[in-house]
């Protein structure tokens, strides 16, 4: 009966995820690009050999990785800090709910373009804000040591607010008692931030850091119009390697490829995360 | 007196919500809060732990004065009507943290955590979470957590409400014999007089933030100070005649009898109830409960009459009692 | 197992039986649909009026508007074609699309319906890029080569050796009379690699050998040219702002007159005339450097039109193509939007003259063009190079390094893709 009810669920998580991924499995086994005519031509493993010696790939990968590391790091912190100042209650709290969602409400790509115009050189207002201090042009997004962490800066100016909604509402399901209870037992708000606010709260960290890894693990149109992946290379994504090779190169074997390989490692990588957790005995409160 | 509340207001928004305060509780005395809901006996509760400040009045415990101590620092025992337990810790966790934080040897904690538990029956369920117990467990493992606060006063919120009656009833003994008639002054805030009288040596029935009486059970039943106190002490509730020359007339079911020289009524509804049953009639002063020995057999129109020894007289506008002459 | 196939069927089908259906109720003159990047549908706007009033009841003209952005019109196109059955019976195509796009089978051959006569008629710059394989895909519809922009009231001549420009350039910067000596197109994008093979011209070297699938990207000639560009920033003849400069950037610092040179197309003329133009009146248009004794080179941009292989209106559709072409569609496409024509004998009519004094300087240019790489695989080659090149100006590597890595990055391409043994 379970099963019946959950039927059109699994079906359609078949249909629009299953089906897709069994496609790329099976292309990623085919050449399938200008050179055979766009006809899938079987190819053993040559695309995943090609992959595992391409540089191109791992480096991409690395970044990807940082990427949605410290973007998700620091959004989570940030989204705390915001998200317990927003749970105190002060004049104008509403209002100030509100204006923080909107970067989130934002099309990316319309943000991206923003951000690019702000960053760049020489005309954009960070610069000549630099440069009428009498400082050296920054070159935000022409320098690979800095222009990724001008990447990171826009995604986690966009999805912080996004980490504090969930936050703010794990906030909100914590009962006022818990904290009375809490300092009668002796102990200072502070403390209670570690030992009450913190634990209870873990289950909606955990839901957003898996939300949000994942996103940021696929991030492509942020890096597309930010930077187009540049400078020589430095920003590029997994998904933005993926999209070049199939939609620019016309080499759908090959990006099938890159693609699947990009979503075992973010599986990984979340594997690995949770494992670690529950090694240092973090998930308990999960295990209901 | 170990416990006094002298002159508090508190006001939130614009609803004065305390007005003027005072309260007294003497060592090892059992205080009941009693008042419908919003009359300001949780406020009061929470000032006297220090959750909320007051914003004028004195709070002393054992002499000290307690306004300006944080909650951590005041030494009171709090049972919470949610209970208050932490989801994340098991039984024995949830005991071990305020201990922990209070300091003390690991041998010394784990010797009083077991023998609470071993008073409260809880032994068994030490590792378990909070949403693995019953209610009744849940409820004991909140009054183990305020016995082992060690605490100058005991403050319980409302602890049985959200407990069948049976648990209720069972759980009173444990109560009196644990927290109520030791060392410390105990409020009992509760919005049930049939708990307030069962366990309180003093009830303080509270409307609109002030104390409208203040005495033992037996006062209040026998001389409530007003309609109000009159309706809130005693089941069935007291009948309150219509107005006449500006004094109602109170009248307590239990007073009120069968007589055939009485008035006529007709009969509205009847409760049995076993030991004793629930009439309501009708009869030209108005509508009256009146109760009667189960056995007793009720006529199609009985008549009502009751010794004027047992009425109470309050001012129609006031609601204030009035003198018995 | 074919999903584009299947898809395509099943469109076929649905048009069919739509056909049948329309067919049956009346004469419906022939649908022919184009696609092209909005700011050609919006210049050709009045054209199309004419046309399906010339062509009444039998052929109606439509533009599909596409996005402006290269990239995404391209974008456009490709998910449209792989979807099997293409809303458009034409499209208009940038040079470097034509060899992917022929391979894949979308592009109809032109040849039974051009001759070598019409051919005859264009400018040198526009013969190129039109065929793969033997056959001719595409008609040209506006020229467009790289150019060299320079400030008349800054110097007398245009430099035209590298070193010319280095010095010239450098004394302006240094004795600060410009605030920028050179900008140009240094992003990591198709713009570097069009810079890149301009200068890579002008130093002799050559990108890749297409008959025989040779790169040629670590030869002397070809380090040098990289060398030579990142020595313009490192001296400071360029901003180092350059490596994130693409064309619009380096337009917007040209016309506030914070640049001595500007690497640029024929667009930027009509821009640079307009009032709000710091350097209106005072810009020339020259060819890109290049060393004693070697043939200067612009890169070949141009837009053309191709029939689509899934067309069932191809006649009609070529007549929209010869119409859209036509001298008279040239003539007006310049003379109101500033679009540069294909046919030689306009570059020396007195009206297009009149109109624009630099004619004579874009067929000098036009004349020199140079097209890149045109193999299918272009796309990723330049995709390397526009990297490393990229990475050379911003990470400090060598010059040396760069192109070594670029041949063999290139080379793997080749051979993982099958195009060499």
């Amino acid at each position: 009966m379970t099963m019946l009810l959950a039927a059109p669920a699994l079906l359609l998580i078949a249909v629009v995820f299953g089906w897709p991924m069994l496609r790329y499995a099976w292309l990623s086994f085919h050449a399938d690009s200008v050179l055979t005519g766009l006809e899938p031509v079987a190819n053993g493993g040559a695309n995943w050999l090609r992959l595992v010696a391409d540089q191109r790939f791992w480096l991409d990968a690395g970044q990807t990785a940082r990427f949605a590391l410290i973007s998700v790091g620091l959004e989570l912190l940030l989204a705390m800090a915001i998200a317990l100042l927003l749970h105190q209650r002060w004049r104008g709290r509403g209002a100030v709910r509100a204006l923080t969602l909107l970067p989130w409400a934002l099309p990316t790509t319309m943000m991206a373009l923003g951000w690019r115009w702000i960053f760049n050189t020489p005309y954009g207002p960070i610069e000549v804000l630099v440069r009428s201090l009498g400082l050296n042009s920054l070159d935000l997004l022409s320098t690979p040591s800095i222009t990724w962490l001008v990447t990171v800066f826009a995604d986690v100016w966009k999805t912080t607010p996004f980490i504090t909604l969930i936050l703010l509402a794990g906030l909100q399901s914590i009962p006022e008692d818990l904290y009375s209870a809490f300092r009668l037992e002796g102990g200072t708000p502070l403390q209670g931030l570690r030992r009450v606010t913190l634990p209870l709260l873990l289950p909606y960290i955990l839901l957003s850091l898996l939300f949000r890894l994942a996103q940021a693990f696929g991030v492509f149109d942020l890096v597309q119009v930010l930077t187009g992946g540049g400078p020589a290379g430095s920003t590029e994504s997994i998904a933005l390697y993926a999209y070049l090779n199939g939609m620019r190169f016309l080499d759908f074997g090959y990006s099938a490829t890159v693609m699947l390989a990009g979503f075992l490692l973010l599986t990984a990588l979340i594997l690995a995360g949770t494992l670690l957790l529950r090694s240092c005995g973090l998930l308990r409160p999960l295990d209901r | 007196m170990t416990l006094q509340l002298r002159a508090i207001n508190k006001r939130f928004g614009k609803r004065q919500v305390l007005n003027q305060l005072c309260l007294d509780v003497a060592n090892g005395e059992c205080v009941a809060l009693l008042g419908a809901s919003g009359c300001g006996k949780s406020t009061a509760l929470r000032l006297i732990a220090g959750l909320d400040h007051p914003d004028q009045g004195s709070i002393r415990i054992n002499g000290a004065e307690m306004v300006d101590v944080p909650a951590e620092r005041r030494r009171v025992g709090m049972v919470f009507q949610s209970y208050a337990l932490f989801p994340h810790l098991n039984v024995w966790e949830n005991l071990e943290l305020g201990l922990r934080m209070r300091g003390g040897t690991a041998g010394a904690r784990d010797e009083r955590i077991r023998s609470v538990l071993e008073v409260l029956q809880l032994s068994g369920q030490a590792r378990q979470r909070p949403s693995q117990l019953s209610g009744g467990q849940r409820q004991r493992v909140a009054l183990a957590r305020a016995l082992l606060r060690d605490p100058l006063v005991y403050l319980l919120d409302e602890p049985m409400s959200n407990l069948d009656a049976q648990l209720r009833e069972d759980l009173r003994p444990q109560l009196r014999r644990l927290m109520i008639g030791g060392e410390q002054p105990v409020v009992y805030v509760t919005h049930d007089q049939q708990e307030a009288m069962a366990l309180a040596d003093r009830i303080a029935v509270m409307r609109e933030g002030c104390i409208e009486q203040i005495g033992t059970p037996r006062e209040l039943y026998l001389q409530p100070a007003s309609t109000y106190v009159a309706q809130f002490i005693g089941r069935p509730q007291m009948n309150l005649l219509r107005a006449k020359d500006g004094v109602i007339t109170g009248i307590r079911p239990d007073d009120l009898r069968l007589d055939s020289a009485g008035s006529p009524c007709t009969i509205l509804s009847r409760e049995w109830f076993g030991a004793n049953q629930m009439l309501l009639v009708r009869c030209d002063r108005g509508d009256l409960r009146l109760v009667c020995p189960g056995e007793t057999e009720i006529e199609a129109e009985p008549r009502v009459s009751w010794p004027s020894a047992s009425e109470h007289h309050f001012d129609a506008v006031s609601g204030r009692r009035l003198p018995s002459d | 197992m074919n999903l584009r196939r299947w898809l395509a069927g099943g469109a076929l089908a649905l048009v069919m039986a739509l056909g049948a259906l329309v067919g049956s109720a009346s004469f419906r003159a022939e649908e022919v649909s184009i696609l092209m990047p909005s700011s050609f549908t919006d210049a050709s706007a009045d054209l199309v009026k004419a046309f399906n009033r010339e062509h009444r009841g039998r052929i109606h003209l439509k533009l599909i508007r596409g996005p402006l952005n290269t990239e995404s019109i391209s974008d456009l196109a490709i998910s449209s074609l792989l979807l099997g059955d293409a809303p458009f019976d034409a499209l208009l195509m940038d040079v470097t699309w034509l060899p992917k796009y022929a391979a894949a089978g979308w592009l109809e051959p032109l040849d039974p319906w051009f001759d070598p006569g019409d051919e005859e008629q264009l400018v040198q710059g526009a013969r190129l890029g039109n065929n793969y394989d033997g056959h001719l895909y595409r008609w040209p519809l506006v020229a467009d080569v790289g150019l060299l922009y320079w400030r008349t009231d800054l110097m007398d001549q245009p430099p035209t050796t590298p070193d010319a420009l280095v010095n010239i350039a450098g004394q302006l910067v240094q004795s600060q009379a410009v605030a920028n000596g050179f900008v140009w197109q240094g992003r990591q994008y198709e713009g570097l690699s069009c810079d890149f093979l301009e200068v890579l011209q002008g130093f002799g070297g050559d990108w890749m050998d297409t008959t025989t699938n040779t790169m040629e990207l670590d030869t002397p000639a070809a380090t040098a040219a990289a060398g030579w560009l990142n020595d313009l920033i490192r001296k400071g003849v360029s901003p180092y702002a350059v490596t994130n400069y693409a064309e619009a950037e380096s337009l917007q610092a040209f016309k506030a007159g914070d640049a001595a040179l500007m690497r640029n197309w024929p667009y930027a003329w009509a821009e640079l005339q307009k009032d709000d133009s710091k350097v209106k009146g005072n810009v020339g248009i020259g060819l890109m450097v290049a060393q004693p004794g070697e043939r200067p080179g612009a890169t070949l941009g141009s837009w053309g039109l191709s029939l689509m292989r899934q067309s069932e209106h191809q006649k009609a559709a070529v007549e929209a193509i010869r119409y859209l072409t036509s001298e008279s569609a040239q003539r007006a496409r310049f003379l109101n939007n500033g679009y540069t024509p294909i046919q030689a004998d306009l570059f020396n009519d007195p009206e297009m003259l009149k109109a624009s004094p630099v004619l004579p300087d874009l067929l000098v240019a036009l004349n020199h063009a140079v097209v890149r790489p045109p193999t299918p695989l272009y796309a990723q080659l330049s995709d390397v190079v526009q990297r490393e090149l990229n990475g050379l100006f911003t990470d400090a590597e060598s010059a040396d390094e760069a192109m070594a890595t670029s041949q063999q990055r290139s080379q793997t391409l080749l051979r993982a893709a099958g195009a060499t043994p």
